[in-house]
């Protein structure tokens, strides 16, 4: 039975120059026969873990596993293999050949694998049946609505019976009434010996979900009382990409707020905080990642972590006026 | 896959008629140059044919007698009627003149006397007198007209069939004595002689000449000509390879998602480049079929005969089958060159 099984996976591409690492030694283990939603927000990295899982997107570090297979050891005929048959893939857009009937569509991987004219024919009407679509078999993806080209779409992702299919935003460009069509199609699919990844920020999906992987941790409100630690000259106080609750001031000694660079090319210090400054503020506020890392200076630094409530309670408006926000 | 390719072509058939039509009319125009230099091919040898002589005798050193100044006395004309061997003996003078009435053109003069052979008479009969020709193709005049030349008014007393060269220029037939008036102000010499037979020996200061001596010595006259025509044909099959190329471009460019979601599904790279090969490849032989009858509608204007042969065709559908697959090499490289990730992007 194929399961999925992500060991540390490490993502990391250059944005303006700076490393972004979207997964860091991230894990996950899927079960056959469930249906699992990645939820989070755009750019927490939903598309690129599913990218990887289709073996579209070579990892900087770590393995895919599905079933028996390697994904990420792919190469050449046997990742063309894998794509054609190991994987089915439902895409945002549609991404349906605009030349092409929704008959001839769903034919496509299968011609493309080898399957006769006839047996591709007569698998693409089946599935084009199954999703209601056997009055639209000739129509060509311009004359039919966005619900009817996804169901489409669907129906392409199973033609070569797959293991794994996976869904990127499926419902993000159809309105409620072609949402309803496409969510009963999407709960079908994860039948035994298949398991179907639908990545989205659509909560209306989560009934559907066996299991629910949230890729951005939901904003905590810590309640924590003020917290005074002293660091070491270079020691670190937190990383670029860790969870933040916490928003920090100066007490003593110079904070230097770092962010790493592309490629391994170093880092650049983005600012240095002196006493009575404060930094670190935009994580806790909107659920985000810490985008820079903090370190004391050339001599010892001790600073104090306010929780949300306490820090504006502290500093009142002078939140809104914030000299680091984009950065910490 | 072929399904892909011609579900693209009926899609997008605007634009893929437009440069089929365009191509079409660029391989047309290739077909009649290529028709034109089968012309200037032809000439030499046909008008070398036409007097029907075993060798040509002509000064020692000389390259032929149709482009040359060297010229013989004609009293070599009588020694060779009297060489054994020989069964005929007719002398040739050759000179260029001008057409002065109705369109100037050039015209070549040869006099020869066509009662004794020669190129072949379809109207009216042969010059007996210096003030009489016979006009071969290209000048628009009828049995019985004077014809105003630089080198004097002519009586028109028949047409010649064919019967072009240096290029296509017409000619006019005179008399022997006719053309020496004009040529080399009446001086009794020759350019050459016609022999049909075998002769033992040759007058001193003569050599022989082949038909094919006589034929090189023609084309050399038009080398440049040639070489200029192979080079427009070449340019018209670079413009035809343009064309298909940046229409098929365009396309690969529209279908990049396309590209991305037949690579992430499996499809392999075969198909991606068969495919855009396949439109080139139709584009183009589409094209150069069509451009057969458009080479004939376009020789109705062309200043020159224009022959156009079944070797012309095969070589315009093999120009064409290289040029459709030329023309597919920017739009494959781009196709194979796409990332298949770029399918995961919103709609």
């Amino acid at each position: 039975m194929p399961d999925v099984v992500i060991r540390d996976l490490t993502i990391e591409y250059s944005s303006g120059g700076y490393a972004v690492r979207p997964f860091d030694h991230f894990n996950l283990e899927l079960q056959s026969g469930q249906l699992v939603l990645l939820l989070g927000a755009s750019g927490c990295g939903k598309t690129t873990l599913l990218s990887v899982l289709s073996s579209l997107l070579t990892p900087t570090s770590g393995t895919v596993h599905v079933g028996e297979t390697e994904v990420t050891a792919l190469k050449g005929a046997a990742l063309t293999e894998y794509r054609q048959r190991g994987v089915g893939v439902i895409f945002q857009g549609f991404n349906l050949i605009p030349s092409l009937t929704a008959r001839e569509n769903v034919e496509v991987p299968m011609r493309s694998a080898g399957r006769s004219r006839k047996e591709a024919r007569a698998r693409a009407d089946e599935l084009l049946e199954m999703v209601g679509l056997q009055d639209r078999i000739g129509h060509r993806p311009g004359a039919m609505s966005g619900g009817q080209q996804q169901r489409v779409s669907i129906a392409r992702a199973l033609a070569l019976d797959p293991p794994l299919v996976v869904a990127d935003e499926p419902t993000a460009s159809l309105d409620y009434i072609q949402v309803d069509g496409v969510i009963r199609h999407l709960r079908d699919l994860a039948a035994p010996g298949r398991i179907v990844v639908i990545s989205t920020h659509d909560e209306r999906l989560l009934p559907l979900a066996d299991r629910v992987v949230e890729l951005t941790p939901r904003a905590i409100l810590d309640q924590r009382p003020p917290e005074r630690t002293e660091l070491a000259p270079g020691s670190t106080l937190f990383r670029q990409g860790d969870q933040g609750t916490l928003v920090y001031e100066v007490d003593e000694g110079t904070i230097e707020v770092v962010r790493e660079l592309a490629d391994g090319a170093g880092e650049e210090i983005l600012a240095i905080i002196e006493p009575g400054g404060y930094f670190g503020e935009l994580a806790p506020m909107f659920g985000l990642r810490r985008a820079a890392s903090a370190r004391a200076g050339a001599t010892p630094a001790i600073v104090t972590g306010y929780n949300l409530r306490d820090f504006r309670g502290r500093r009142g408006s002078d939140v809104t006026d914030l000299t680091l926000d984009e950065d910490a | 896959m072929w399904l892909i390719s011609l579900r693209d072509l009926q899609y997008r058939y605007r634009r893929f008629l437009i440069a089929i039509a365009v191509t079409a009319l660029v391989f047309g125009i290739a077909v009649a140059i290529d028709g034109i230099k089968q012309t200037l091919q032809a000439e030499p040898a046909d008008l070398v044919a036409s007097f029907h002589a075993d060798s040509w005798v002509v000064r020692r050193g000389s390259s032929g007698l149709f482009t040359t100044n060297a010229v013989l006395p004609d009293s070599v004309v009588g020694a060779l009627r009297d060489t054994p061997g020989v069964r005929s003996a007719e002398p040739v003078v050759t000179g260029r003149s001008t057409v002065t009435t109705g369109k100037r053109e050039n015209v070549n003069l040869l006099g020869y006397d066509l009662r004794r052979g020669g190129p072949e008479i379809v109207d009216g009969r042969a010059p007996r007198s210096d003030h009489e020709v016979v006009v071969g193709d290209g000048i628009d005049v009828a049995v019985g007209d004077r014809l105003t030349t630089t080198s004097g008014t002519f009586r028109v007393v028949g047409r010649a069939d064919g019967s072009r060269y240096n290029g296509g220029a017409p000619t006019l037939f005179l008399t022997v004595k006719g053309a020496q008036r004009i040529s080399i102000d009446g001086l009794p010499l020759v350019m050459g002689v016609a022999v049909q037979g075998h002769p033992k020996t040759l007058p001193d200061g003569t050599s022989f000449a082949t038909n094919d001596v006589a034929v090189a010595d023609l084309r050399l006259t038009i080398k440049s000509a040639m070489a200029t025509i192979d080079f427009v044909a070449l340019l018209t099959w670079i413009i035809a390879a343009g064309v298909i190329g940046a229409i098929v471009y365009l396309t690969a460019i529209e279908r990049t998602r396309d590209f991305a979601v037949l690579r992430a599904t499996g499809s392999p790279s075969r198909v991606v480049v068969g495919g855009l090969m396949i439109q080139s490849l139709i584009v183009a032989l589409v094209a150069a079929v069509l451009a057969v009858p458009l080479a004939f509608v376009l020789r109705i204007g062309m200043p020159l005969p224009v022959t156009l042969s079944g070797a012309s065709v095969i070589r315009i559908v093999i120009v064409g089958v290289v040029v459709g697959a030329l023309a597919s090499v920017a739009a494959v490289r781009r196709a194979l060159t796409t990332d298949p990730a770029l399918a995961f992007g919103g709609a």
